[in-house]
């Protein structure tokens, strides 16, 4: 059962710093905000992701003997950077749920 | 011939990944089923439907079994052209050495063993002196399940996707082989010949021309996995190195290989060869808790996934018992090695060193026996990946070029257009269609699995008849029907497999999910359900005008995307 949390936290560890990671690019800032005239605060964007990019596989970790973890974690990267691309092509609006305030800066 | 680094990579990634793409399509795709290859099994064979069970007593169960065994008829015949004189009665023959195995996703048990000859080779190094046998049990009952169903999972998905079942000279795996090694090479002329890797990381734009979404999707299915597609098709080349692709010890090396397993056998103990001195065989349970009370006490507690007895009857004969490798990435091992006639342990085997356990996660991690159920659907994720990148290479190949070969007359891009309909829709239609087969043939039927395979190929032979007829619009710079026709009709059978396995064997969704749950079965459903979705969601989507697509259209792409010139 505390596998299943473990692994429920490294799915949305990884999802969050994928996004975190596509915001900021401007690009992809423009397709979730495209009128908001705000850009992407990239630097804290960045670090964001790349935090929650590492705790995904201390989650891992923790589920899973580290074989096993180290393939879970590398593969749920290319399911959230996947799921990520599809939702800017498809549902933008998704992201604006995950993108607080803090990561946008004035024009 | 090229100017620069980009454009010799970008020839490379385009023609090798063209000529071997066909078949790393088959690769990705049976690679991808072959991660549920015993949950296919269970859904074809509704006999073995039930739990997963650990090896049963060998001396309650197994035992009686092992005397059912008899010599495999095409293995009796493959063997009596390499010795001298005529082979006895198979009835006669006796086992020499057995092996049953088992994972954590089998309920029913494979067993085997060779049975001694007393005939001389034709070749006089011919050393393999023996004939095999080999049988399905059900380990709750001790009964011998039919021979005739064909494991469509285990014995035809999952071997398509390393030998394309083409065993004549070994030829599939050596093409597969080769298709691996390109897959590299693509991976790394893909990289280089990508100008905006990072930025175009997320990038999937539907919403412009074919040509430019289909190059998105192939850089962005390439590019997310790019860690899983060069593990796979590196530890695939790993796995088959030193039988297959690079077998110096049974070539070049050979007298020195036997020599080495001599050495072996006097430094642990295990004999190289019978002493001639019958012996009984002492209790193999008692072994078999013995090397489970061991693991435990290494702090790796687990089931037995491999057991094999060698010099049968013999006074020189042992038993090796090895460790499932179900909660780790690992094979089986851990071995733990008994006389067989007094049950004392002759060796237990040390722990791994550095590099053989580097070899082991690197198999381990392509041959997944793992428990991890999430880790297998990621897997399924990552080679569907791997085939949306390829078939997206070919569309890129044909929208890059039909313009061009409807002007000049050429039938290029209509070839290749009917091999990527044949190799996507297709290749699925031809699965499929051996699923519906399958439950259509009346299961007693005699050489079913031999008809299941007829089906399987003429589907697919079908698809490509289908696909090349319909092809012409292709070198008119338009778009071919093929597509969206076998989109319909795959999404059709599907569905229809789905019903079948109702009206065959009773067990619809409802009870397979809720009411008796029995998640091998509704998952083969669920994603039969699933690909029939997909499919008409992409017949749908083909109704769109793509098909009318202007051909000055395809010229002015040209212009926009050159990476590949």
């Amino acid at each position: 059962m505390t596998e299943t949390i473990w692994l429920i936290a490294a799915v949305t560890a990884a999802l969050l710093s994928m996004s975190w990671l596509a915001l900021a690019y401007e690009s992809h800032w423009q397709q979730v905000f495209p009128e908001s005239g705000t850009l992407p605060n990239r630097r804290r964007l960045k670090l964001s992701a790349w935090v929650f990019l590492l705790l995904s596989a201390v989650f891992c970790l923790n589920a899973d003997h580290p074989s096993m973890a180290v393939l879970v974690w590398v593969m749920l990267l290319a399911v959230a950077a996947f799921s990520v691309a599809m939702m800017l092509s498809h549902r933008p609006a998704l992201l604006k749920i995950i993108c607080l305030p803090l990561f946008a800066a004035k024009a | 011939m090229f100017n620069s680094l980009r454009m010799s990579m970008g020839w490379v990634h385009t023609w090798m990944g063209l000529v071997l793409g066909f078949v790393l399509m088959i690769c990705f795709f049976f690679g991808a089923l072959s991660v549920f290859d015993r949950e296919i099994d269970r859904w074809a064979i509704p006999d073995t439907r039930f739990e997963p069970q650990p090896m049963p007593s060998f001396d309650e169960v197994l035992k009686p079994v092992y005397e059912q065994l008899r010599p495999d008829p095409v293995d009796m015949a493959a063997t009596e052209r390499r010795v001298v004189g005529s082979l006895p009665d198979p009835e006669t023959l006796e086992l020499e050495s057995l092996f049953a195995y088992t994972t954590h996703r089998d309920p029913v048990l494979l067993i085997g063993g060779e049975f001694a000859i007393p005939n001389e080779p034709i070749d006089p190094t011919d050393d393999h002196q023996h004939v095999h046998g080999r049988a399905t049990v059900n380990p709750a009952t001790g009964e011998l399940l039919n021979d005739d169903a064909l494991k469509i999972g285990s014995d035809w998905f999952y071997p398509m996707h390393f030998s394309l079942n083409f065993n004549w000279m070994m030829l599939g795996y050596w093409i597969v082989g080769l298709a691996a090694l390109v897959m590299l090479a693509g991976l790394v002329s893909g990289v280089i010949i990508h100008r905006k890797i990072f930025r175009e990381f997320f990038t999937f734009r539907p919403w412009k021309n074919l040509f430019r979404s289909s190059l998105d999707l192939h850089n962005m299915t390439g590019v997310v996995a790019l860690p899983f597609h060069f593990f796979f098709a590196f530890t695939a080349l790993v796995i088959f190195a030193s039988n297959i692709y690079l077998p110096v010890t049974h070539t070049t090396l050979k007298p020195l290989h036997e020599h080495h397993e001599k050495l072996e056998a006097a430094r642990t103990g295990l004999p190289h060869e019978p002493a001639g001195v019958p012996a009984p065989l002492a209790s193999v349970d008692a072994m078999v808790a013995e090397a489970k009370r061991r693991w435990a006490q290494r702090d790796m507690a687990g089931e037995v996934g491999f057991l094999s007895m060698n010099h049968l009857g013999d006074e020189n004969g042992y038993v090796s018992i090895y460790r499932a490798g179900s909660d780790r990435v690992a094979l089986v091992g851990e071995g733990i090695h008994f006389k067989a006639s007094t049950g004392e342990v002759i060796r237990e085997e040390p722990p791994r060193s550095a590099v053989s356990s580097i070899d082991e996660f690197l198999t381990g991690l392509h041959l997944q026996h793992f428990e991890h159920w999430m880790l297998r659907w990621l897997y399924v994720f990552g080679g569907l990946l791997g085939a949306v990148c390829i078939a997206t290479g070919f569309v890129l190949f044909v929208e890059k070029r039909k313009a061009r070969h409807a002007k000049t007359g050429s039938q290029g891009s209509r070839i290749v257009d009917a091999l990527a309909v044949t190799t996507v829709t297709g290749m699925v239609l031809a699965a499929v269609g051996m699923l519906v087969a399958n439950r259509l043939l009346p299961a007693d039927l005699p050489g079913k699995g031999q008809w299941e395979q007829i089906a399987f190929w003429s589907v697919w032979a079908l698809a490509f008849l289908h696909a090349a007829w319909r092809s012409s619009p292709v070198a008119k710079a338009r778009h071919n029907p093929a597509w969206r026709e076998q989109s319909l009709l795959l999404g059709l059978l599907s569905l229809s497999a789905v019903g079948l396995n109702w009206i065959t064997t009773g067990d619809h969704l409802i009870k397979t999910v809720f009411t008796d749950t029995y998640w091998a079965v509704a998952g083969v459903d669920l994603s039969l359900i699933a690909t029939a979705l997909i499919a008409f969601f992409a017949a749908a989507r083909l109704r769109a005008p793509v098909s009318e697509q202007k051909a000055d259209n395809a010229l002015s792409r040209n212009k926009q995307v050159n990476a590949y010139d």
